[in-house]
């Protein structure tokens, strides 16, 4: 969320992808290197930004260095879960479990 | 899969997938992962806290609850040991490996907590407290086990149960004394492992064997009333408002339901 190249404009999905540079989010639960991948939800009036989305099986926010967009692949390593990114119900991102 | 060593990669979903699953599933990354969390922590909570004043009915509600919470992590940490001899592959064998070491450790601090409240006699008082549902349910669990039932061992503990303590535990350390609320929080982050591989670990096979979604439902059908009553005398002795439980009812029914099972 405090990413100094976030924008958190909306692109159309041949523009080019924006980057994000990712701090540390004092999250914990992985080994340090992929720490910053990661970040604690922080409840109803927390907001994604658009490089991350969050998981369904443990609520723990997901980030990447791209702005996601639906297809992508995603990780959660807190809880071993491999996820695709897709276009929820209110046309916000979301990640479904792949299995 | 046999000559892969720690990946280092600038993004961690460019892993491969296999990668990915022998990466998280190591002792090496668990290793890693608890470190941050539980170094500086001798007994699931830093020295330094102080504990609170609790009235004596506070101080019986919150025994009678560590004694329950003890008795699953104790029913985990059975049934965990037990399921690694009949793990269909090296990658879930040491991941449960990961997992005995965790519940052992629920299991001390949960105890350690318990002294601290004052509880003299610890195995008396937790038989004393024991919820029948919840005796119930490790009973059917440890069946599961030892009949060398993979996947419905894996659905009831690691997903049943684990879904229940996750709601649990997250509702109880909102609302709980400093100490016990650190406690918590350190199994809260440990659980998020074991539920997301009983998920991952059950999506995976009823999407490559259909067949043994009805036997699964079976389970839960079976289990439903135990996990029920384990459910509602925790909240009641938590004093979660009724009016809060439907929501944590869905918190531990959204794993069930993106498997498939209904209610």
């Amino acid at each position: 969320m405090n990413d100094p190249l976030q924008t958190g404009a909306l692109v159309s999905k041949d523009s080019p992808r924006q980057r994000f540079v990712l701090e540390e989010t004092g999250f914990d639960e992985v080994p340090v290197k992929y720490r910053r991948f990661y970040r604690r939800w922080q409840g109803p009036g927390d907001s994604l930004a658009p490089n991350e989305v969050l998981c369904p099986v443990c609520k723990v926010v997901i980030r990447s260095t791209r702005e996601l967009r639906p297809g992508d692949r995603v990780y959660c390593m807190p809880c071993m879960s491999r996820l695709v990114v897709a276009v929820g119900a209110e046309g916000r991102l979301e990640a479904r479990v792949a299995y | 899969m046999e000559n892969r060593v720690s990946p280092t990669p600038s993004e961690p979903h460019d892993l491969a997938p296999e990668v990915f699953l022998d990466e998280v599933h190591s002792f090496e990354f668990w290793f890693q992962a608890v470190e941050g969390y539980l170094s500086t922590s001798p007994y699931g909570r830093k020295p330094e806290l102080a504990d609170s004043d609790l009235d004596e009915s506070e101080r019986e509600a919150l025994v009678t609850t560590l004694c329950n919470y003890a008795i699953g992590e104790t029913a985990a940490l059975d049934a965990s040991s037990g399921l690694i001899r009949i793990a269909p592959n090296r990658r879930a064998k040491i991941f449960l490996a990961t997992q005995v070491v965790d519940e052992a450790r629920h299991l001390e601090v949960l105890l350690h907590r318990l002294r601290e409240l004052g509880v003299v006699e610890l195995e008396a008082e937790v038989q004393r407290r024991a919820n029948h549902s919840l005796l119930s349910f490790r009973n059917r669990l440890l069946q599961f086990v030892d009949g060398r039932d993979w996947e419905a061992a894996v659905f009831a503990q690691n997903v049943i149960l684990e879904s229940m303590e996750f709601a649990v535990f997250q509702a109880h350390a909102e609302r709980a004394d400093p100490i016990t609320r650190q406690v918590l929080s350190g199994i809260i982050k440990d659980e998020r492992r074991h539920l997301g591989f009983g998920e991952n670990e059950l999506g995976r096979r009823l999407h490559e064997t259909p067949h043994i979604r009805n036997r699964l439902q079976a389970v839960k059908n079976d289990l439903d009333a135990l996990v029920l009553g384990t459910f509602e005398d925790t909240l009641e002795q938590l004093r979660v408002a009724r009016s809060q439980r439907p929501e944590l009812g869905r918190r531990y029914l959204a794993s069930v339901e993106r498997l498939g099972f209904g209610l």
